[in-house]
């Protein structure tokens, strides 16, 4: 198709009223989002309020969306992927879509390879002259020739966003870019994206790093709970006062007022390495105790964690659970001895797929359900998921629901039932509010204060920072594998431990 | 939590019936169809002879086996291998008669059951830990121990086929295929001693897989293997237990076999994991495991019996019955794909 020269200020995008259902669940209300040439627009809220969803639709990965999208002043129905990429929107995703086996080359021109001579093959030299002239264009300095799987994080994003840019890109989404990166990748991406500003393209970012909207964006919009809580220029706007609009009211209302008093040391790590992942790791967690553990999105902290409850292996160091090593630990000797972990990833890790909530509540205490010769008895089964539905609240509240028509909040609560019933005397959570919506939030903070406040010992792992911060009575800094720095959970800053985390010195 | 969480509207119960029970659905449907159809066309389907003597009692060998591998597809394998293992059991079980001679028959027979269970068990019990143990993918192995085994059956028959087993013995053993037992107490309607085996295999199969912890471990390992260890499942040992139960069926379904016959044969059963795994999917237990079950299994070993029994029935040339039975199983899977297809894109995430 034919494109329109655009200019600085024209309109390129105009979405009215999009609703979109997931199933029982609204996760778009009537949003209206707008976007100019060359002004970046900032889209911020909580996990779970609609900006990915947002920007699926206008991806065209949802065909079954409402509401009216026009796309230089002309009105489009977006219903798949390509149609998007025609109309000259790319999208960034925050989980790379890169393919690591391929070469940077390969991986800027996927779906584009200029055609060699003969039939159905790839002219080899213009795909690396081409990739070669992306790469000059954004002054990205990369080896066109190299493996993309051997690059580190940072760099793979690069190569991500010079596959996204290509000469008809018009409109361009950047999800949550920043938020594996360390301040001085920041600072490139920005002066990439003020580039690409400047030629015109109309620039949609999605962050949760509220502070760094200052520096980047024209204009910010707040979702909350699938709804358009407003829109406002970045200039002369606080930082506390977009927090207030995204959670919908004052961060410490969320969290319980602290009731926990640690005790003794429950679990012991001693030099705890995995050469790749972690090294010298050593810690204590007390009975009582809410022990946060921070970093970045592949600092570490998710392997530490797994190492612990014997998921993944290490190769050296030890674990002591009241006194006692845990030797050759797995989740299935960690279990027995008291030790829980909800995994980050529920549906790879957590979810057992076709199963009723019942049977994914009882996994972890079939044996205790079930009597000498294994004989399990349907109703003994059902009556222990009814107490758990009751006590985590889960809804619909069916036993006999198949786990993955529940809602992603439901779900978590499903998984940490799975672990309460156990009973278990530490209990590690990765992640435990990933993609989980605010109420329940509150409810899942509410639940971790009181496991503490009844002497069990909690890792907590967040992105989330605040969350750490509120919760945590000492809070350990990951960064590249090891432990870089511990500090006091009550009165440390977010911005303070955020900085920690990419590398800053610990203030 | 005992706070009340703030809005979340509950969601309205809907009865939208799973893509599963969509499939069971259609396969009972077309069970029931085709069953109406012949008992109008032909005179010899609907009678007592073609039904129990023929059709169950065929189905029931098929339908033990089939018993064992719905554990291994409910737990997401897969084993290629049922074949082969059911004819080294024949001829475990022939040879131990054989050497059993001069025993009370009772005991020796009881005495080569029992042998020929345990055969299968370890013949299972090595597809299970090449698969769990080592991580060896079921295809491969399966496919691997399906030459090996065969080739075990070749050996030890010194290339061919055992001798008959002991003329004193014959009689009683093949009661254990011939054998009927009256149904209510009439004459007239008998059941063979195959479908007796059949349902109680059946039924202690769906005590285990229903009503046991181990029987939930199935269904977990089978819905999301990474997860079910991770909350403390010994995923390895329920994996491998599901090939050992497998094989055990094996056994029990070479041992009536054996009834049959006399002798066993090494070139016998070729083909049976086909039928047995076409049963299993037919059925609605779908390739990855953790849903299905044996009620599905019993559907769709039915359905393909009944097509089965019919082929010659309504006259159908030996040369286009492959054509038929592959095309059912075809059109049956397909319409579990549509009915997920339907439902997926009713809510693409």
């Amino acid at each position: 198709m034919t494109r329109e020269e655009t200019k600085s200020g024209d309109a390129i995008l105009r979405m009215e009223a999009i609703v979109k259902d997931f199933q029982a669940v609204r996760a778009l209300d009537h949003v209206d989002f707008d976007l100019s040439a060359g002004e970046i627009h900032a889209l911020i809220g909580e996990n779970g309020a609609g900006k990915s969803t947002l920007m699926n639709v206008l991806a065209g990965r949802f065909a079954d969306y409402r509401g009216r999208v026009a796309v230089f002043g002309r009105q489009v129905r977006l219903t798949n992927p390509r149609q998007a990429l025609a109309l000259g929107i790319g999208v960034i995703y925050q989980e790379l879509s890169v393919l690591g086996n391929l070469t940077v080359a390969e991986n800027i021109m996927l779906g584009h390879e200029p055609a060699g001579r003969l039939p159905g093959t790839i002219d080899r030299r213009a795909l690396a002259a081409r990739a070669r002239a992306v790469l000059e264009d954004l002054e990205f300095d990369l080896p066109l020739e190299g493996r993309v799987a051997g690059l580190s994080h940072a760099r793979q994003c690069l190569v991500e966003i010079a596959h996204a840019i290509r000469e008809d890109v018009r409109l361009l989404v950047f999800d949550e870019p920043t938020a594996s990166l360390g301040a001085g990748d920041v600072g490139r991406l920005f002066e990439v994206i003020r580039r690409l500003k400047s030629r015109g393209i109309g620039i949609v970012y999605i962050s949760h790093r509220l502070a760094e909207l200052s520096q980047i964006a024209d204009r910010v919009t707040v979702l909350r709970d699938g709804k358009v809580v407003g829109t406002r220029p970045v200039a002369g706007c606080r930082v506390s006062e977009l927090s207030h609009m995204m959670l919908g009211r004052e961060l410490t209302e969320m969290f319980p007022p602290k009731r926990n008093t640690p005790g003794k040391v429950i679990l012991k790590v001693r030099g705890l390495a995995r050469p790749g992942a972690f090294h010298g790791v050593s810690f204590d967690l007390r009975e009582g105790e809410i022990l946060g553990i921070a970093g970045l999105v592949g600092s570490g902290r998710t392997e530490i964690a797994r190492a612990v409850f014997g998921a993944d292996p290490a190769r050296a160091g030890r674990c002591e659970f009241l006194g006692r090593p845990i030797s050759r630990p797995s989740p299935r000797r960690c279990m027995a001895r008291g030790i829980g972990m909800i995994q980050e990833n529920r549906k790879r890790d957590g979810n057992i797929t076709a199963s009723s909530v019942a049977r994914n509540v009882g996994i972890s205490v079939l044996d205790r359900l079930a009597n000498a010769v294994g004989f399990l008895s349907p109703r003994r089964l059902h009556r222990s998921a009814r107490r758990t539905i009751d006590r985590m609240d889960i809804r619909p509240a069916d036993p006999a629901r198949l786990i993955q028509t529940l809602s992603g909040g439901n779900q978590q609560k499903v998984i940490l039932g799975r672990w309460l019933c156990r009973d278990p005397k530490v209990l590690i959570l990765d992640e435990p509010t990933q993609g989980i919506d605010i109420g329940t939030k509150a409810q899942i903070y509410r639940l971790v204060m009181d496991l503490a406040a009844q002497g069990k010992g909690i890792i907590l792992i967040s992105s989330e920072l605040f969350e750490i911060v509120n919760l945590a009575d000492r809070i350990l800094v990951v960064r590249d594998g090891r432990i870089a720095g511990e500090v006091p959970g009550p009165g440390t800053d977010v911005d303070a431990l955020f900085a920690a985390c990419v590398g800053e010195p610990i203030a | 939590m005992s706070a009340t969480p703030p809005s979340s509207a509950a969601p309205k119960r809907t009865l939208r019936p799973s893509f599963q029970l969509i499939q069971a659905g259609t396969v009972v449907l077309l069970l029931l169809a085709l069953c109406a159809v012949s008992a109008i066309q032909t005179e010899t389907f609907l009678t007592w002879q073609n039904l129990i003597y023929n059709l169950l009692t065929n189905a029931a060998y098929l339908g033990i086996i089939a018993c064992g591998m719905t554990f291994v597809m409910v737990a997401g394998g897969f084993d290629l291998s049922v074949g082969s293992t059911t004819t080294v059991c024949s001829v475990v079980a022939v040879l131990a008669l054989q050497a059993l001679t001069g025993q009370p028959v009772w005991v020796a027979i009881a005495a080569a059951v029992l042998v020929t269970a345990i055969a299968g068990a370890l013949l299972g019990a090595v597809n299970g830990a090449a698969i769990s143990y080592i991580g060896v993918n079921p295809f491969v192995t399966t496919l691997s121990t399906m030459l090996v085994f065969r080739g075990i059956a070749l050996i030890l028959t010194h290339g061919g086929q055992t001798e008959s087993v002991p003329l004193a013995m014959k009689e009683t053993l093949s009661q254990l295929y011939w054998g009927k037992v009256p149904l209510f107490g009439s004459q007239a309607h008998q059941v063979t001693v195959p479908i007796l085996v059949f349902v109680g295999v059946f039924a202690v199969s769906l005590y285990v897989l229903r009503l046991t912890r181990f029987g939930h471990y199935v269904y977990a390992v089978g819905g999301n293997e990474n997860a079910s260890w991770l909350a403390g499942v010994n995923t390895s040992l329920v994996k491998a237990a599901t090939y050992a139960i497998c094989g055990v069926t094996c056994a029990v379904a070479a041992v009536i076999y054996t009834g049959m016959s006399n002798t066993a044969q090494a070139s016998s059963y070729y083909g049976l994991e086909l039928v047995v795994i076409a049963s299993v999917i037919v059925g609605g237990t779908p390739l990855g495991g953790g849903s299905g079950g044996l009620l599905f299994t019993l559907v769709g070993l039915l359905l393909l019996s009944v097509i089965e029994n019919l082929l010659p029935q309504f006259g159908i040339q030996e040369e286009y019955r492959n054509i038929v039975r592959g095309l059912i199983i075809l059109v049956v899977v397909a319409v579990d794909v549509l009915a997920r297809g339907a439902r997926a894109s009713a809510r693409r995430t």
